[in-house]
């Protein structure tokens, strides 16, 4: 039998998927690999399996420069991100076999509501498992210390965002103390390298708790790649990350997961600088209303205390005449009652009074005949013998 | 003690204070007492003492 050479039957090949798949189709995959080069597209396009995810269909796709000029740029300014490895696709295709290259569907047409309504299916599936998980609101049960100075900022160092957040602290009255761990902000490698820059501050905080919360910034604008933020591991890591964490990712559209479970969220690095330094605020008001309690309770304490002393030191002369007088009325009386008992008034009433050796005589039986009696009258003495 | 356990001390000094709760001989000394606690915490919030150690460590 004689064989074809390998163009010819490629060439058969060709001609059957032309004429019978003569026409476009919409297809639904995911893209395991997507690269450009000269303007072109190359993707890898899989089919996994629900259940076991092992693949079970593959094929390479292409969009030609023409076609991606216009494609490339309305995806990523539908969905907000480029197309890349790992996103689920809908694309207008035909087959093209050639006889060189081999198989490839061409690609015409891209559907990006599909991956945006996958991207939210997933979301909602990640939010679904955290919050079965029972980690979801973890982050909002840890509160901020008081003195909350020393911060571990997780951001990319070259970004402008980094740079407003440690200017915005310099020029707060406080005393904040920041050290960075850079990461990569964009892309699919923003889980990863997020990640392992928490694990870095969580080594550092069990050796000696040097941070008091955790700050992840990024500046830059709304069309970035955030699908790096909604990822499932990144969330159960900040999730239960045993130190606060503020986000401030900078991006228009709504929360994106990161946002969710971490313990506040805010739009700009700027806004978080903001956030810290209002939290001080508080603090200091806190201190300085203490000062001004003890300022108030002692001028208080003070006008009472003087008053009291006022008010008995003018009480004190009125008492003491108040002493006065009852003491001397006292006196009055006891001279009265003195003058009463004085002898002299009774000799000058006539009585007089018999002494015997000095002693007042009061019973006669005590006087024995033959003694010497003294006799005082008001004026003069007589002495007499007793019979 | 940590700030945070100073402040709160301050805070309970303070009200105990206004309660009452404290003879005038006990005062000069609770008056003492907070005066410090404020300071400390002040020290802690703004770059006055770090601004100092900054600039010791540069001369």
């Amino acid at each position: 039998m004689d064989a074809l050479s390998l163009i010819e039957l490629n060439s058969m090949v060709r001609h059957v998927i032309e004429r019978s798949m003569g026409r476009e189709y919409w297809v639904e995959a995911e893209l395991s690999e997507c690269r450009e080069n000269r303007g072109h597209c190359f993707m890898e396009l899989i089919q996994k399996d629900e259940h076991s995810n092992t693949p079970i269909a593959r094929a390479s796709a292409k969009c030609w420069q023409s076609t991606w000029g216009m494609l490339g740029p309305y995806f990523e300014r539908t969905t907000g991100q480029p197309l890349h490895a790992g996103l689920k696709v809908r694309l207008q295709v035909y087959p093209q076999f050639h006889e060189a290259y081999g198989f490839s569907w061409i690609i015409t047409d891209i559907d990006p509501t599909f991956t945006l309504g996958d991207m939210a299916r997933r979301r909602q599936e990640i939010i679904r498992q955290l919050k079965e998980e029972g980690v979801f609101d973890l982050q909002k049960e840890l509160s901020l210390p008081l003195f909350c100075q020393n911060i571990a900022v997780i951001t990319s160092q070259t970004a402008a965002g980094y740079g407003d957040f440690v200017n915005q602290l310099a020029d707060s009255p406080y005393d904040f103390h920041t050290q960075l761990f850079p990461a990569i902000m964009q892309g699919e490698q923003v889980e990863q390298s997020v990640i392992s820059a928490l694990n870095q501050i969580y080594e550092l905080y069990t050796l000696n708790s040097q941070f008091d919360c955790v700050v992840i910034i990024r500046g830059g604008g709304a069309t970035a790649d955030m699908s790096g933020f909604d990822a499932l591991d990144l969330a159960e890591n900040v999730a239960q990350f045993p130190l606060p964490i503020i986000t401030g990712i900078g991006h228009d559209r709504d929360e994106c997961i990161l946002d969710m479970v971490s313990h506040v969220r805010v739009k700009t690095p700027t806004a978080a600088a903001q956030f810290l330094i209002s939290h001080l605020d508080i603090t200091s008001q806190r201190i300085d209303t203490c000062a001004e309690h003890i300022n108030t309770f002692f001028s208080l304490l003070k006008t009472r205390e003087e008053a009291r002393i006022d008010k008995l030191s003018s009480y004190l002369p009125i008492l003491i005449s108040h002493l006065f007088e009852r003491e001397q009325h006292r006196l009055e009386m006891l001279e009265q009652r003195a003058k009463a008992l004085d002898p002299a008034i009774l000799f000058k009433r006539g009585y007089s009074m018999t002494l015997h050796n000095g002693h007042l005589l009061r019973n006669a039986a005590d006087v024995k005949p033959g003694t010497e009696l003294e006799t005082r009258l008001e004026q003069g003495t007589i002495i007499s013998i007793a019979k | 003690m940590t700030y945070e356990e100073s402040l709160k001390q301050l805070e309970e000094l303070v009200r105990q204070m206004e309660a009452g709760n404290y003879s005038i001989d006990q005062l000069a000394e609770k008056l003492t007492q907070a005066q410090q606690l404020i300071s400390q915490c002040k020290e802690k919030l703004y770059k006055t003492d770090s601004e100092i150690k900054k600039i010791l460590e540069k001369s």
